[in-house]
Protein backbone atom coordinates (compact mmCIF):
# COMPACT_ATOMS: atom_id res chain seq x y z
CA UNK A 1 0.00 0.00 0.00
CA UNK A 2 0.98 3.35 -0.67
CA UNK A 3 2.00 5.63 2.10
CA UNK A 4 -0.81 8.65 2.68
CA UNK A 5 0.05 12.13 1.38
CA UNK A 6 1.71 14.20 4.23
CA UNK A 7 -1.27 16.11 5.65
CA UNK A 8 -3.90 14.22 4.76
CA UNK A 9 -5.67 11.41 7.04
CA UNK A 10 -7.10 8.40 5.66
CA UNK A 11 -10.68 8.43 5.83
CA UNK A 12 -12.69 5.26 6.78
CA UNK A 13 -14.49 5.75 3.35
CA UNK A 14 -13.62 2.23 1.16
CA UNK A 15 -10.91 3.29 -1.32
CA UNK A 16 -11.04 0.23 -3.85
CA UNK A 17 -12.15 1.36 -6.78
CA UNK A 18 -9.64 4.17 -6.66
CA UNK A 19 -6.04 3.50 -7.85
CA UNK A 20 -4.55 3.95 -4.23
CA UNK A 21 -5.58 4.78 -0.65
CA UNK A 22 -3.53 7.46 -1.08
CA UNK A 23 -5.00 9.30 -4.40
CA UNK A 24 -8.71 8.15 -2.25
CA UNK A 25 -7.62 10.17 1.12
CA UNK A 26 -6.39 13.04 -1.62
CA UNK A 27 -10.19 13.41 -3.42
CA UNK A 28 -12.04 12.73 -0.19
CA UNK A 29 -10.56 15.69 1.94
CA UNK A 30 -10.27 18.00 -0.49
CA UNK A 31 -12.84 18.16 -2.93
CA UNK A 32 -15.59 20.45 -1.15
CA UNK A 33 -12.89 22.67 -1.20
CA UNK A 34 -11.54 22.26 -5.20
CA UNK A 35 -15.13 22.05 -6.36
CA UNK A 36 -16.40 25.03 -4.35
CA UNK A 37 -13.35 27.46 -5.73
CA UNK A 38 -14.13 26.18 -9.46
CA UNK A 39 -18.04 26.93 -9.12
CA UNK A 40 -17.59 30.08 -7.32
CA UNK A 41 -15.08 31.10 -10.02
CA UNK A 42 -16.19 29.98 -13.17
CA UNK A 43 -19.97 30.19 -12.16
CA UNK A 44 -21.34 27.18 -14.33
CA UNK A 45 -21.72 24.21 -12.70
CA UNK A 46 -20.83 21.80 -15.70
CA UNK A 47 -17.72 24.05 -16.05
CA UNK A 48 -16.96 23.32 -12.64
CA UNK A 49 -17.44 19.94 -12.61
CA UNK A 50 -15.24 19.28 -15.21
CA UNK A 51 -12.46 21.59 -13.65
CA UNK A 52 -12.39 19.58 -10.46
CA UNK A 53 -11.91 16.16 -12.76
CA UNK A 54 -8.85 18.17 -13.94
CA UNK A 55 -7.38 19.22 -11.50
CA UNK A 56 -7.60 16.39 -9.43
CA UNK A 57 -6.58 14.35 -12.12
CA UNK A 58 -3.29 16.74 -12.71
CA UNK A 59 -2.95 16.04 -9.24
CA UNK A 60 -2.75 12.10 -9.51
CA UNK A 61 -0.43 12.59 -12.27
CA UNK A 62 2.11 14.96 -10.42
CA UNK A 63 1.47 13.11 -6.72
CA UNK A 64 4.93 12.22 -6.94
CA UNK A 65 6.38 15.87 -7.35
CA UNK A 66 4.34 17.13 -4.48
CA UNK A 67 7.32 17.48 -2.04
CA UNK A 68 5.76 18.31 0.89
CA UNK A 69 6.71 21.86 1.49
CA UNK A 70 3.12 23.58 1.15
CA UNK A 71 0.20 21.61 2.18
CA UNK A 72 -1.87 19.35 0.15
CA UNK A 73 -4.61 21.90 0.46
CA UNK A 74 -2.60 24.76 -0.60
CA UNK A 75 -0.92 22.27 -3.57
CA UNK A 76 -4.12 21.64 -4.72
CA UNK A 77 -5.84 25.41 -4.60
CA UNK A 78 -2.36 26.16 -6.64
CA UNK A 79 -3.38 23.64 -9.68
CA UNK A 80 -7.00 24.76 -9.21
CA UNK A 81 -6.08 28.38 -9.60
CA UNK A 82 -4.03 28.17 -12.66
CA UNK A 83 -6.42 25.96 -14.37
CA UNK A 84 -9.25 28.16 -13.95
CA UNK A 85 -7.92 31.28 -15.06
CA UNK A 86 -6.61 29.61 -18.45
CA UNK A 87 -10.29 28.52 -18.60
CA UNK A 88 -11.75 32.13 -17.99
CA UNK A 89 -8.82 33.59 -20.11
CA UNK A 90 -9.77 30.94 -23.27
CA UNK A 91 -13.28 31.20 -23.04
CA UNK A 92 -13.39 35.29 -22.08
CA UNK A 93 -10.52 37.16 -23.52
CA UNK A 94 -12.87 38.51 -25.82
CA UNK A 95 -15.04 39.83 -23.59
CA UNK A 96 -13.21 43.25 -21.97
CA UNK A 97 -15.31 44.38 -18.39
CA UNK A 98 -14.78 48.20 -17.84
CA UNK A 99 -16.28 47.55 -14.17
CA UNK A 100 -14.27 49.20 -11.58
CA UNK A 101 -14.42 47.02 -8.70
CA UNK A 102 -13.90 49.57 -6.14
CA UNK A 103 -16.15 52.36 -7.97
CA UNK A 104 -19.60 49.92 -7.34
CA UNK A 105 -18.93 49.76 -3.46
CA UNK A 106 -17.93 53.87 -3.63
CA UNK A 107 -20.75 54.82 -5.23
CA UNK A 108 -23.58 52.13 -3.86
CA UNK A 109 -25.93 53.42 -1.70
CA UNK A 110 -26.32 49.76 -0.05
CA UNK A 111 -25.59 49.96 3.43
CA UNK A 112 -22.50 47.82 3.68
CA UNK A 113 -21.97 47.61 7.24
CA UNK A 114 -24.68 46.19 7.80
CA UNK A 115 -25.50 42.29 8.12
CA UNK A 116 -25.81 40.46 4.98
CA UNK A 117 -29.63 39.65 5.09
CA UNK A 118 -30.45 36.81 3.69
CA UNK A 119 -34.43 35.29 3.39
CA UNK A 120 -34.42 32.50 1.69
CA UNK A 121 -31.55 30.05 1.44
CA UNK A 122 -32.59 28.50 -1.27
CA UNK A 123 -31.67 31.73 -3.39
CA UNK A 124 -28.57 32.34 -1.56
CA UNK A 125 -26.52 30.49 -4.37
CA UNK A 126 -27.26 32.26 -7.11
CA UNK A 127 -26.97 35.82 -5.37
CA UNK A 128 -23.46 34.80 -4.22
CA UNK A 129 -22.61 34.16 -8.04
CA UNK A 130 -24.68 37.21 -9.37
CA UNK A 131 -22.41 39.46 -7.00
CA UNK A 132 -19.31 37.42 -7.52
CA UNK A 133 -19.56 37.71 -11.34
CA UNK A 134 -19.39 40.82 -11.25
CA UNK A 135 -16.18 40.96 -9.16
CA UNK A 136 -12.77 41.57 -10.93
CA UNK A 137 -11.40 37.79 -11.26
CA UNK A 138 -8.46 39.24 -8.32
CA UNK A 139 -11.64 40.26 -5.86
CA UNK A 140 -13.29 37.23 -6.30
CA UNK A 141 -10.39 34.43 -5.98
CA UNK A 142 -9.37 36.29 -2.59
CA UNK A 143 -12.72 36.32 -1.28
CA UNK A 144 -12.94 32.43 -1.88
CA UNK A 145 -9.66 31.39 -0.70
CA UNK A 146 -10.41 33.49 2.46
CA UNK A 147 -13.61 31.60 3.09
CA UNK A 148 -11.53 28.17 3.54
CA UNK A 149 -10.29 28.55 7.24
CA UNK A 150 -7.80 26.63 6.96
CA UNK A 151 -5.87 28.88 4.76
CA UNK A 152 -4.16 31.71 6.42
CA UNK A 153 -3.00 34.96 4.81
CA UNK A 154 0.00 34.17 4.30
CA UNK A 155 -0.63 31.64 2.19
CA UNK A 156 -3.52 32.96 0.41
CA UNK A 157 -0.45 35.89 -0.46
CA UNK A 158 1.96 33.11 -1.55
CA UNK A 159 -1.39 31.60 -3.54
CA UNK A 160 -1.88 34.67 -5.52
CA UNK A 161 1.70 36.40 -5.48
CA UNK A 162 1.58 39.13 -3.36
CA UNK A 163 2.46 40.26 -0.11
CA UNK A 164 0.43 39.40 3.05
CA UNK A 165 -0.01 43.49 3.81
CA UNK A 166 -1.44 43.41 -0.09
CA UNK A 167 -3.40 40.48 0.54
CA UNK A 168 -4.90 42.12 3.77
CA UNK A 169 -6.00 45.54 2.00
CA UNK A 170 -7.61 43.70 -1.21
CA UNK A 171 -9.43 41.70 0.65
CA UNK A 172 -11.04 44.72 2.89
CA UNK A 173 -11.39 46.47 -0.36
CA UNK A 174 -13.40 43.32 -1.72
CA UNK A 175 -15.58 42.44 0.92
CA UNK A 176 -16.94 46.02 0.62
CA UNK A 177 -16.98 45.63 -2.74
CA UNK A 178 -19.09 41.91 -2.73
CA UNK A 179 -21.30 43.74 0.23
CA UNK A 180 -22.81 45.74 -1.68
CA UNK A 181 -23.13 43.90 -4.97
CA UNK A 182 -24.84 41.46 -2.88
CA UNK A 183 -27.24 43.64 -1.27
CA UNK A 184 -28.30 45.08 -4.82
CA UNK A 185 -29.15 40.72 -5.43
CA UNK A 186 -32.19 41.19 -3.40
CA UNK B 1 -4.78 35.70 12.13
CA UNK B 2 -8.23 35.56 10.40
CA UNK B 3 -11.58 36.29 11.36
CA UNK B 4 -13.27 33.78 12.89
CA UNK B 5 -16.93 33.49 12.02
CA UNK B 6 -20.19 32.86 14.71
CA UNK B 7 -22.11 31.90 12.30
CA UNK B 8 -25.65 30.87 13.90
CA UNK B 9 -28.56 29.35 12.12
CA UNK B 10 -31.87 28.43 13.00
CA UNK B 11 -33.12 25.56 11.43
CA UNK B 12 -37.32 24.93 10.99
CA UNK B 13 -37.72 21.20 10.47
CA UNK B 14 -41.15 19.99 9.44
CA UNK B 15 -43.27 17.60 11.31
CA UNK B 16 -42.63 14.90 8.67
CA UNK B 17 -39.05 15.62 8.81
CA UNK B 18 -39.05 15.88 4.89
CA UNK B 19 -38.64 19.48 3.54
CA UNK B 20 -36.16 21.42 5.35
CA UNK B 21 -36.37 25.29 5.59
CA UNK B 22 -33.31 27.11 7.08
CA UNK B 23 -34.10 30.22 8.05
CA UNK B 24 -30.79 32.16 7.43
CA UNK B 25 -31.53 35.79 9.19
CA UNK B 26 -28.16 37.63 8.70
CA UNK B 27 -24.56 37.12 8.60
CA UNK B 28 -21.61 39.23 9.53
CA UNK B 29 -19.35 39.29 7.08
CA UNK B 30 -19.01 38.28 3.79
CA UNK B 31 -16.32 35.56 4.66
CA UNK B 32 -19.38 33.85 6.67
CA UNK B 33 -21.85 34.36 3.81
CA UNK B 34 -19.12 32.33 1.96
CA UNK B 35 -18.49 29.84 4.26
CA UNK B 36 -22.07 29.16 4.50
CA UNK B 37 -22.31 28.78 1.25
CA UNK B 38 -19.30 25.84 0.45
CA UNK B 39 -21.01 24.38 3.30
CA UNK B 40 -24.21 23.74 1.63
CA UNK B 41 -22.30 23.08 -1.30
CA UNK B 42 -22.65 19.49 -2.19
CA UNK B 43 -19.81 17.78 -4.80
CA UNK B 44 -21.16 16.23 -7.77
CA UNK B 45 -20.51 11.92 -7.09
CA UNK B 46 -20.36 11.87 -10.77
CA UNK B 47 -17.07 13.84 -10.58
CA UNK B 48 -15.37 10.75 -8.32
CA UNK B 49 -16.64 8.25 -11.25
CA UNK B 50 -15.19 10.02 -13.90
CA UNK B 51 -11.97 10.51 -12.22
CA UNK B 52 -12.07 6.34 -10.70
CA UNK B 53 -12.47 5.90 -14.33
CA UNK B 54 -10.03 8.21 -15.85
CA UNK B 55 -7.24 7.42 -12.82
CA UNK B 56 -7.72 3.52 -13.42
CA UNK B 57 -5.12 3.67 -16.26
CA UNK B 58 -2.45 5.73 -14.35
CA UNK B 59 0.28 3.82 -12.92
CA UNK B 60 0.71 3.89 -9.03
CA UNK B 61 2.02 6.83 -7.83
CA UNK B 62 5.44 6.14 -6.90
CA UNK B 63 7.38 7.24 -3.14
CA UNK B 64 8.30 11.46 -3.51
CA UNK B 65 12.03 11.69 -3.00
CA UNK B 66 11.44 13.13 -0.01
CA UNK B 67 10.13 9.42 0.92
CA UNK B 68 12.53 8.07 -0.38
CA UNK B 69 14.99 9.55 1.38
CA UNK B 70 13.56 10.22 4.88
CA UNK B 71 10.68 8.64 5.32
CA UNK B 72 10.06 4.48 6.22
CA UNK B 73 11.78 1.60 4.80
Amino acid sequence: MNDPVEGVELTNSPATDWPSAEIASLYEEHSRAIYYLSLRFLGDPQKAEDATHDVFLKAFRKLDQFRGESSARTWLYRIAINHCQNLQQSWHNRHVTANSDDAIWETSPARTDSPLRVLETKELGQRIQTALDQLSEEYRLLLLLVADEELSYEQIGTLVGQSTDAVRGKLHRARKTFAALFEKTA
Amino acid sequence: MKQRSKFSQEQQQNAAGEIRQQAVPEFATSDELLRFDASQTAVPPQIAERLKQSAAGLPPPPRPWWKKLFGPR
